[in-house]
């Protein structure tokens, strides 16, 4: 156990790594979602059927292998463009790409539900009042698809944290990996991969605290759901 | 309320040949009206008259194939686009559309908000009104209406003829040039229904400019200074309603009128 207070001020560096590329991932997934979603339910096929291709493939091939296909291919893209060579895409920069592709490309398919579940009178009676496209949206839409999303997003949260773990692999200097590290030098890797567990519970524990929450919020008003 | 019109007030609303295909079929086949202020017109009709198109299509709800709506004299403008008609400034129609508030049938309300809420977002969000002006006159209507003791209240926590009182003070916050009400009474318990038609009297009462697309004969007799019947997307009778439901002009209507055209 004495290796365990040695070494956890490193553990913590990675759990702070954790931390910021799942919320990264978090921030940039969303936005992508929501216009992919958008673009879905789009009357011009040249949105959304791109949008749809996009998302089926995302979804279709394993989370590993689009990670590697940014992590180096995308270096070597990149350096064929670039007459001078040498660009290398960071760990984070890959993770964060990767991560927020998928998290985008699932999100776009809850969003895309929850604005169907809005009902057309709601929409009909913000149009009717004057608001415009943009204000509907805005007040109407927005605040009622969060109660159908919330619990759909939350799962996605869950599942970007572990995914971070895969990161490590390419070199992400994050909890998976400072665990593997010190586990390594110390030879106790029981030890280090089960507090590396217990921090990865730590992060899911406080999230759903949080998501049932902001679903309580979000669900005010709504029979049945308070 | 018994001579046809108020024909020394000025026009409130005019629509002018409202023509609506839906695919290959023609719902409205060339509708006009002219409202003035403090007119209430009761339109009838069986159902699939069309009488509810034609009042979605005064606030461009529905988009008509053709004709001509003019809100105090303002033209709602029209073009072509992709080969179907559209709103030529979505701007003028939002703009438009805040002056026609609209009661609905399955009254709408936004069920995220509380009632007050769903009272002061038009005034905040359309006119631009401040928050405390808007709820200052927010709380006015819904006494008006006597919800005012549900204010915090969600409108899935309130009957439906609460509901729909909300939704009528809602429209008349805007401080509407025209009330449109489409069936406003059709979604109720039979034992709510009196208690909206009270609200309605009322407001005919005071001289409110109303179209109201109902089933409710008595309030059509009593409340209501015309009386427009549809049947197939055209106007069958029209006139003063006490005179026209005795002496009926047109067979369709005598019909409605002895419940044989359901």
């Amino acid at each position: 156990m004495a290796h365990v207070t040695e070494y956890l001020p490193l553990l913590l560096a990675g759990l702070r790594t954790t931390l910021l590329l799942a919320i990264s991932t978090m921030v940039v997934g969303l936005i992508l979602g929501m216009l992919l979603a958008l673009a879905k339910l789009s009357k011009s096929p040249w949105l959304s059927r791109p949008a749809y291709a996009f998302t089926n493939f995302m979804r279709g091939i394993p989370e590993f292998l689009v990670l590697l296909l940014i992590y180096f291919g995308g270096t070597q893209v990149l350096n064929g463009m670039l007459p001078e060579g040498g660009f290398e895409v960071s760990p984070f920069g890959a993770g964060l790409a990767a991560l927020s592709v998928i998290f985008g490309a699932y999100a776009s398919e809850t969003f895309r539900a929850a604005f169907q579940s809005v009902p057309k009178g709601q929409i009909e009676a913000g149009r009717a009042y004057g608001f415009s496209t943009w204000k509907t949206f805005r007040y109407i839409q927005i605040p009622q698809i969060w109660r159908v999303a919330i619990p759909g997003l939350g799962n996605l949260w869950q599942g970007s944290v572990k995914d971070t773990a895969l990161v490590s692999i390419v070199g992400l200097d994050d909890l998976m990996r400072k665990a593997q590290q010190a586990s390594q030098t110390t030879r106790e890797p029981f030890t280090f991969f089960f507090v590396a567990s217990l921090m990865f519970l730590a992060i899911t524990l406080v999230s759903m605290w949080i998501i049932a929450r902001l679903e309580r919020r979000a669900s005010r008003g709504f029979a049945g759901a308070r | 309320m018994t001579t046809n019109g108020n024909g020394n007030a000025a026009v409130a609303l005019e629509v002018n040949e409202i023509h609506k295909t839906f695919g290959t079929h023609e719902v409205l086949k060339g509708i006009s009206l002219t409202a003035h202020d403090h007119d209430v017109v009761a339109i009838l009709g069986s159902s699939g008259s069309g009488k509810s198109t034609f009042l979605r299509c005064i606030n461009l709800l529905e988009t008509p194939t053709s004709g001509e709506v003019r809100v105090k004299g303002e033209q709602i403008r029209m073009t072509i686009r992709r080969g179907e008609p559209a709103p030529a400034d979505m701007k003028q129609v939002d703009r438009i559309r805040s002056k026609l508030a609209m009661v609905f049938q399955q009254f709408n309300l936004w069920q995220h908000m509380t009632i007050l809420d769903n009272v002061v977002a038009g005034q905040v969000h359309v006119l631009g009104r401040d928050k405390h002006e808007a709820t200052a006159k927010a709380e006015e209507m819904l006494k008006k209406v006597g919800v005012s003791d549900k204010v915090g209240h969600y409108p899935s926590q309130l009957s439906g003829g609460q509901q729909q009182r909300v939704a009528i003070a809602r429209a008349l916050a805007m401080d509407p040039e025209v009330m449109l009400f489409d069936e406003p009474t059709s979604a109720l318990d039979p034992e709510l229904v009196n208690e909206v038609l009270k609200v309605m009297r009322g407001l005919a009462e005071e001289g409110r400019t109303m179209l109201v697309v109902t089933h409710e004969m008595g309030f059509a007799r009593e409340a209501a200074n015309r009386l427009m019947f549809l049947h197939q997307g055209l106007v069958e009778d029209e006139g003063d309603p006490r005179e026209v439901m005795k002496n009926p002009n047109s067979e369709r209507f005598r019909q409605f009128l002895t419940g044989s055209l359901k």
